[in-house]
């Protein structure tokens, strides 16, 4: 029972066919890195034009990998949002032609929910679990129970985690994606040279706030003057240091809150670009087992954005009977909780 | 020879099946957003109706701008998506051509010159000048309201596009002739479909790319991003 999945969303040009038997047939990825780092991040028109330039023939060669025709799917999955929209509409469209000529069923996939149901394509984890999404769009803690349901227990009151990476690695002339730049450079520095602040520390609630994190790097940076690779390191080890006590403690709290409702929780998930930080999987770790639970994270591979965990949440939906209109539309913002607070960040 | 031919480039959303070199399907709507949503039921709807499933086609025709930059991509990405699927080509027909096809009737007559111009915003237009016959005078591109009301070089105009309007006050002004052709000024797929029979099929050619005519609007930071490692 195999699905084609397509992902568009941000700069990676993404095609994979997986089956229901959780084998990954092929997952190919075409990274616009080499494009946008010269700007210093993703700039969402450049990334529309690759995107458009590339799927097609990226969805030949992820069923030709396969070794399958398109009638040999059972479904096409895509990535229908949130994201970057003009991205997003590519890969959907090319979806939504397949589907037609082959009389596939079609499905929208939320980005999000594929980056939470990816555990199950790579690990026996049975519903419920707690799921911290860490990307650089996104930020946040919640209850998966089911596919389609999704309790939200906190997010990012301003930046994302890897935004917050991502940031940083821009103050310090590290250049981008800053999130595998700063790790790096952090194996190298003294984490307890500088004191940066932890915001939302030991507070109610599983809120996360960043943005206090970032001006005290500014501040650090500014202090500095003209700051050494020492400088740099150090200064990395303190930021990550800082973010990874923000991030136990608010997992601690998520946790309490989460066992409320399901006593049986068992898995903390990590999913999303930030979950390949090594770094914040150990701490994660620590987390886990005192709180009795069992971490997993997926392969860093199947956490950055990719068109496996994208066909695997088309499984999951199609198991579930969930399938998409045709005239299904693209969204730029699409929370995972249908009872999300308006304005919050997806 | 059968044709699917859409475009959703500009504020219109339309598509029409060409079979036994007739129009047998066309859905024509006026549009300025939701074309991702619209287009796939509006394709479905002219293949039903011309009683033809997607491997019947010799080939798809798409407008490949210039236009709004989502617009062009989301025709582009279902036509070529629809190609891979039925492994048929995919022949890319530029949006200005498409225009000035109405045009040539009333050109030809007095010989005049066809300028098919699309209101680009920020006082610009996309134009390109043809002869009444229908060959090229310029190349597709995106100029100043005056530039492109220059291409007029003082000869009698037909005016075709939603840039027309601003056109031929300047036009006129300048001593031509300006009339601005019939209908909405937006491409439509039947006109589309019967340029796109008349045209030949290169194999092995890579599929139309849009014709976007604008670099994407992007500045590269005043320092470079990266500084480490040294």
């Amino acid at each position: 029972m195999p699905v084609l999945g397509i992902e568009t969303s941000c700069d990676e040009t993404a095609a994979a066919v997986v089956g229901e038997d959780r084998r990954v047939r092929s997952n190919l990825v075409l990274s616009q890195l080499v494009d946008h780092a010269p700007y210093g991040g993703v700039v969402p028109e450049i990334a529309a034009r690759r995107h458009v330039d590339q799927i097609d023939s990226l969805v030949l060669k992820a069923l030709s990998e396969a070794g399958l025709g398109f009638g040999d799917l059972d479904a096409v999955a895509a990535t229908a949002g949130p994201g970057l929209i003009g991205g997003v509409m590519v890969g959907l469209m090319t979806a939504k032609a397949i589907a037609v000529v082959h009389r596939k069923p079609l499905i929208a996939v939320n980005h999000l929910e594929a980056h939470a149901l990816t555990v199950r394509l790579t690990d026996d984890v049975p519903f419920p679990y707690l799921l911290l999404l860490v990307s650089g769009g996104h930020c946040q803690l919640l209850v998966v129970s089911g596919v389609g349901r999704y309790r939200r227990l906190g997010t990012t009151v301003d930046d994302a985690l890897g935004e917050a990476f991502d940031k940083t690695a821009k103050l310090l002339g590290l250049g981008y994606p800053g999130g595998p730049a700063v790790e790096k450079a952090a194996a190298e520095g003294d984490p307890r040279r500088f004191s940066l602040p932890r915001p939302m520390l030991g507070r109610p609630g599983c809120d996360f706030s960043f943005s206090g994190l970032k001006t005290a790097v500014r501040t650090t940076v500014e202090a500095l003057g003209e700051p050494t690779w020492q400088d740099v390191a150090d200064l990395c080890a303190a930021f990550q240091a800082a973010a990874g006590d923000v991030v136990a403690d608010r997992v601690v709290r998520a946790a309490a809150d989460a066992r409320q409702q399901h006593p049986d929780l068992r898995h903390l998930v990590v999913a999303g670009g930030v979950a390949a930080n090594a770094f914040l999987r150990q701490r994660l770790e620590a987390v886990a087992e005192t709180g009795g639970l069992t971490l997993v994270a997926p392969p860093p591979r199947l956490c950055t954005d990719n068109a496996a965990m994208v066909a695997w949440a088309g499984i999951e939906r199609l198991r579930a009977g969930l399938l998409d209109d045709i005239a299904v539309a693209p969204r730029a913002r699409w929370p995972l909780d249908a009872d999300a607070a308006a304005g919050a960040k997806a | 020879m059968n044709i699917l031919a859409f475009d959703t480039a500009t504020a219109a959303c339309s598509a029409a099946v060409m079979a036994g070199g007739r129009i047998v399907a066309h859905r024509f709507e006026l549009r300025e957003a939701g074309h991702a949503e619209h287009l796939m039921p509006m394709v479905e709807a002219v293949m039903e109706e011309a009683g033809l499933g997607y491997r019947d086609l010799d080939r798809i025709a798409v407008t490949v701008g210039p236009g709004t930059f989502t617009g062009l991509r989301i025709g582009l990405a279902a036509a070529r998506g629809l190609a891979i699927a039925a492994d048929i080509p995919v022949l890319g027909v530029s949006t200005l051509e498409t225009l000035a096809a109405t045009a040539f009737d009333m050109a030809m007559k007095s010989g005049a010159t066809v300028i098919a111009a699309i209101d680009a915003r920020r006082g610009e237009v996309y134009a390109q000048a043809f002869e009444a016959d229908g060959n090229p005078a310029s190349s597709p591109a995106v100029l100043s309201l005056a530039d492109a009301a220059a291409l007029a070089a003082g000869k009698d105009t037909v005016l075709v596009g939603t840039g027309a309007t601003l056109l031929a006050p300047l036009i006129e002004a300048a001593g031509g002739t300006a009339r601005c052709g019939e209908g909405p000024g937006l491409p439509d797929a039947g006109v589309l479909a019967e340029i796109a029979a008349r045209r030949a099929i290169v194999p092995g050619v890579a599929p139309p790319a849009p014709l976007y005519l604008r670099a994407p609007d992007a500045r590269l930071p005043a320092t470079a991003p990266q500084r480490w490692p040294r």
